[in-house]
């Protein structure tokens, strides 16, 4: 019964995981940058629920909009101020994360100074587990987050495939050039990406705010699931990423059954190395070894 | 006053070392490790064993630090063979991650979190180094030992392998280069000289614990190498100079007010980190390098 509850508490978490990592994953495969101040994104986002629902005692539908609204200004403002100028120079990958590490650790201390360095939790009575079966303790957060993911993959796999919109999205991903001779601009189509990869990290923060609560330096763990996981998945699949997301939810929580909580990381890590060294391709992804 | 000058400048010389070695890899053959505190903790983990329950003498202590890492670091090789670019970024990671756990956990080599404490002074031929003005000697001598042998590497054939690797494997396998060899040999010294500055660092601060080997120190040792100029002997020192005095002059401004001061300094720090990857993504060394242009010109 433990490992039931291990694995379903798995299923929530690897939920929320396979949503940040799409957006870090769509974000990545589609216009090449490395956005590692996605877990800011995430931290901004959770934060401004909090503070509307939790504070200022707002309805949480206005609460979500504005956490929506958050991400999408701190997302496409980074995209604007601060990757396109550097793209402009022929800038390595790592200048971009340089620059990334540095968003977030301004967004870490300001969050710090504002809301404190601790933990935060907006109380909802949706967090409250009831006994299922005996020994099962189960929040109906587990169908909310169920939910939520399955309504957001299904809306974003309309929009990439079914859209003009989203199928230029996709070209961006092959081809800059030709997306540009087609008579589009790759640059406001990077910004859509961006703003679309933000808002796939809001549904994820509000969940994690009502449940375990945020820090504001939750968002290097963030950041650093929604790279194991997309590149478990493969770089480019949005499919792959969010497989990956819920295999390492799941295979972080029920590890719980035989080592202790301090071992988690590790153990997502563990599968990223194997993965990295025995198929670095990933689930869905070409073949890339050199 | 003199003593926390002191103080800062041993540090610079121990970040110093990190990045000078991260470069080598980094700036020399593309491996992009964040991973490089890993080493950097391996190696002040044996040096204070050594100094706590072998020998206190430099030299010793030092050299099985610098075999201890050079045997890991097949650690980081192995996945340099296989992948390369965010692949192998996101492997180092992975090996960055577990090895915090490991020396979090592994109570009887690292004393868990708790650390290990009361490391006693190191020795040279007997004499005992002890106070800030003699470490920072010696400080400085470990960082221009190391840049000598590194800038030594970079142009023997060592070097030019692993540029010609950088930037082009495949012409470099055309050419009948061992690319396997090179790759395990170059991560190798990098992180057995990476243990020196562990073992510099476990003698200055005469304590050592999980939280200086953390994820955030290999980013930052990354940020020195990329905002100092990759590829360059005098990039690395400067973007360490940068990093490491950064702090410090910050404790200097004054009226900032007392209970965010922390918050504040970090914040100034990932700014600059933003404002000059925007408009000086080259490093550090292009503002001299430029400067040596107009001066012909």
């Amino acid at each position: 019964m433990l490992l039931l509850q291990l694995t379903l508490n798995g299923v929530q978490t690897g939920m929320l995981y396979a949503l940040i990592a799409a957006g870090f994953s769509l974000i990545f495969g589609m216009t090449k940058i490395f956005h590692a101040a996605h877990g800011a994104t995430f931290v901004i986002a959770s934060y401004a629920f909090y503070h509307l629902y939790e504070l200022s005692g707002l309805h949480w539908t206005i609460a979500t909009i504005g956490a929506g609204v958050a991400a999408v200004i701190f997302g496409a403002g980074l995209y604007l101020l601060l990757y396109r100028p550097i793209q402009r120079s022929e800038a390595s990958f790592f200048t971009v994360f340089i620059a990334a590490f540095g968003a977030v650790v301004v967004v870490q201390n300001v969050v710090s100074i504002i809301y404190g360095r601790g933990f935060v939790v907006a109380q909802t009575t949706l967090s409250s587990a009831s006994e299922i079966l005996p020994g099962l303790y189960l929040s109906p957060l587990v169908w909310i987050s169920v939910l939520v993911a399955v309504l957001f993959f299904a809306a974003i796999s309309l929009f990439l495939n079914k859209t003009n919109m989203g199928i230029s999205i996709r070209a961006l991903a092959d081809n800059p050039e030709l997306v540009r001779t087609f008579g589009m601009n790759p640059n406001r189509l990077s910004l859509y990406v961006f703003i679309i990869g933000s808002i796939l990290a809001v549904p994820a923060g509000i969940i994690t705010t009502i449940s375990v609560g945020v820090s504001p330096a939750v968002g290097h763990h963030v950041v650093m699931i929604s790279l194991a996981a997309t590149i478990v998945g493969g770089i480019g699949s949005l499919t792959g990423a969010a497989i990956a997301g819920v295999i390492l939810g799941v295979a972080e929580n029920v590890a719980l059954y035989w080592v202790g909580s301090q071992w988690t990381e590790a153990v997502t890590f563990a599968i990223l190395l194997l993965f990295i060294i025995l198929r670095p391709s990933g689930i869905f992804g070409r073949a890339i070894t050199n | 006053m003199t003593a926390y000058l002191l103080t800062v400048f041993v540090f610079i010389c121990v970040n110093g070392v990190l990045a000078v070695t991260l470069n080598f890899i980094l700036g020399y053959a593309g491996i992009f490790s964040l991973a490089h505190a890993v080493f950097f903790g391996i190696g002040a983990y044996v040096a204070a064993n050594m100094a706590l329950y072998v020998t206190t003498d430099l030299f010793v202590s030092s050299l099985a630090a610098v075999a201890v890492c050079m045997v890991f670091s097949v650690l980081l090789a192995l996945p340099a063979l296989r992948v390369r670019g965010e692949y192998f970024v996101a492997a180092s990671l992975g090996l960055q991650i577990i090895a915090v756990t490991i020396f979090s956990e592994w109570h009887w080599a690292t004393g868990g979190l708790g650390g290990l404490v009361g490391i006693p002074s190191p020795t040279i031929f007997g004499f005992k180094i002890s106070g800030p003005l003699p470490m920072a000697i010696l400080g400085l001598s470990c960082l221009v030992l190391v840049t000598g042998i590194i800038a030594i590497l970079v142009r023997t054939s060592l070097g030019r392998n692993l540029m010609a690797i950088r930037d082009s494997e495949s012409a470099a396998l055309a050419f009948g280069k061992r690319i396997a060899a090179i790759k395990v040999l170059s991560v190798a010294i990098s992180a057995g000289l990476a243990a020196i500055a562990g073992s510099l660092y476990a003698y200055y601060v005469r304590f050592v614990n999980v939280e200086s080997f953390m994820l955030d120190t290999s980013i930052l040792l990354m940020a020195m190498v990329i905002i100092g100029g990759t590829g360059s002997m005098i990039g690395p020192i400067l973007g360490a100079f940068m990093i490491t005095s950064l702090p410090a002059l910050l404790s200097y401004v004054p009226n900032l007010p007392a209970q965010h001061i922390g918050s504040i300094q970090q914040i100034i720090y990932g700014l600059a980190m933003m404002l000059l990857m925007v408009f000086q993504p080259s490093g550090l060394i292009a503002f001299f390098k430029k400067r040596e242009k107009s001066d012909v010109a």
